[in-house]
């Protein structure tokens, strides 16, 4: 199990590539609807948040592999 | 600097992860009363004393924290009628106490000596009680689906209705409810996983950056950061568990006015047959 230390960096450094390029573009793209539209701050937000959250749940699911290798080494 | 590294200088300095799920402090049998168990309690404890004292002596002009809780009661009524309409108010107390729960669990995690000290571990930091949490709201929204749809729930999972129209869109339809069916197991395994993660990640962030810069007070914005997280954390819990009970009591069968002449509607065109507004 001497790699597994190596494993566990790479799978949440990779596993979160993703997710946040995901974040940036829906807060991006959020911002801007809230600019053309801020009326609906309130729905937008909340959709957002639902959204960064669903996105958010895959870097988490690497972390937890992070996690699991982790407590391999030793 | 022996009066400030009694035991020698070392960089990084030990410092101490939290455990991934509560250790046990009591065992009997095979039935073991962790950590968790006990801050959980104190959790439950707190609400519960806190909710007492509020509605002690009621009055019709509220002041201190009867306010307070009215306050934050109301904003969550009104949360939830905004996120599904007035049908969905039936599931405010399921929402508000999932809500407060996990948002006073996570603010315990950033509590100084709660998941450090031998007794104290933050409930939502062991994967064993959100997955208790998961389970009983997947539970919950399954009922109450069949509560309100009776069999026709089921439709969604088994939908032979598109075998009418041909023998490849009744596979493909199959085919769609067939992932629906493991997108609702896969329901429990994220909201467990999502929380758990979160905050824990959280955690071990605030005792490694406290670790490495030495000097605790430096790891103040992380704290901040934290904060934030916990409460969105449980938003996102509350508010996922809100959409399923939303999603599990919308009918999928086709309006009755539509159904009247289900034949002729058989290609479904939007300019040849409008749809009633009331959707």
């Amino acid at each position: 199990m001497e790699f597994a230390g190596l494993a566990a960096g790479i799978a949440v450094g990779f596993g979160v590539l993703g997710p946040g390029i995901g974040i940036g573009i829906l807060t991006a793209k959020s911002s801007e609807a809230i600019g053309r539209n801020p009326d609906a701050t309130g729905a937008i937000r909340t959709n957002m948040i639902l959204g960064a959250a669903l996105a958010e749940g895959l870097g988490i699911l690497s972390f937890v592999l992070g996690i699991l290798l982790w407590t391999r080494i030793g | 600097m022996d009066l400030l590294f009694p035991r020698g200088f070392t960089y990084p300095p030990e410092f101490h992860i939290p455990t991934l799920t509560g250790e046990p402090i009591l065992q009997v049998g095979p039935v073991s009363y962790t950590n968790a168990h006990f801050t959980m309690l104190l959790v439950i404890v707190l609400l519960a004393a806190v909710a007492a004292l509020a509605t002690r002596t009621m009055r019709a002009v509220p002041s201190g924290l009867q306010n307070v809780t009215e306050l934050l009661v109301q904003g969550l009524d009104d949360f939830v009628i905004s996120i599904g309409g007035p049908d969905a108010r039936r599931y405010l107390p399921f929402f508000g106490t999932l809500f407060l729960f996990i948002l006073v669990s996570n603010w315990l995690s950033v509590v100084p000596l709660i998941g450090q000290v031998g007794i104290l571990h933050s409930p939502t930091a062991d994967y064993h009680i959100n997955f208790a949490m998961a389970v009983v709201a997947w539970v919950a929204y399954q009922t109450e689906g069949f509560r309100v749809l009776r069999f026709g729930y089921a439709k969604r999972w088994l939908n032979f209705s598109g075998f009418k129209d041909g023998p490849f869109l009744g596979a493909i339809f199959v085919l769609v409810g067939l992932i629906e069916l493991f997108s609702e197991l896969f329901r429990m395994l994220t909201l467990t996983l999502r929380l758990w993660g979160n905050v824990l990640g959280g955690e071990i962030m605030l005792v490694v950056m406290a670790g490495l810069l030495l000097v605790p007070g430096l790891a103040l914005p992380f704290v901040g950061l934290e904060v934030f997280i916990g409460l969105v954390q449980a938003l996102v819990f509350a508010l996922l568990v809100l959409m399923y009970f939303v999603l599990a009591i919308e009918s999928h069968d086709e309006q009755p006015e539509e159904g009247a002449h289900r034949e002729a509607d058989r290609v479904p065109s939007s300019e040849q047959h409008p749809q009633a507004s009331a959707a």
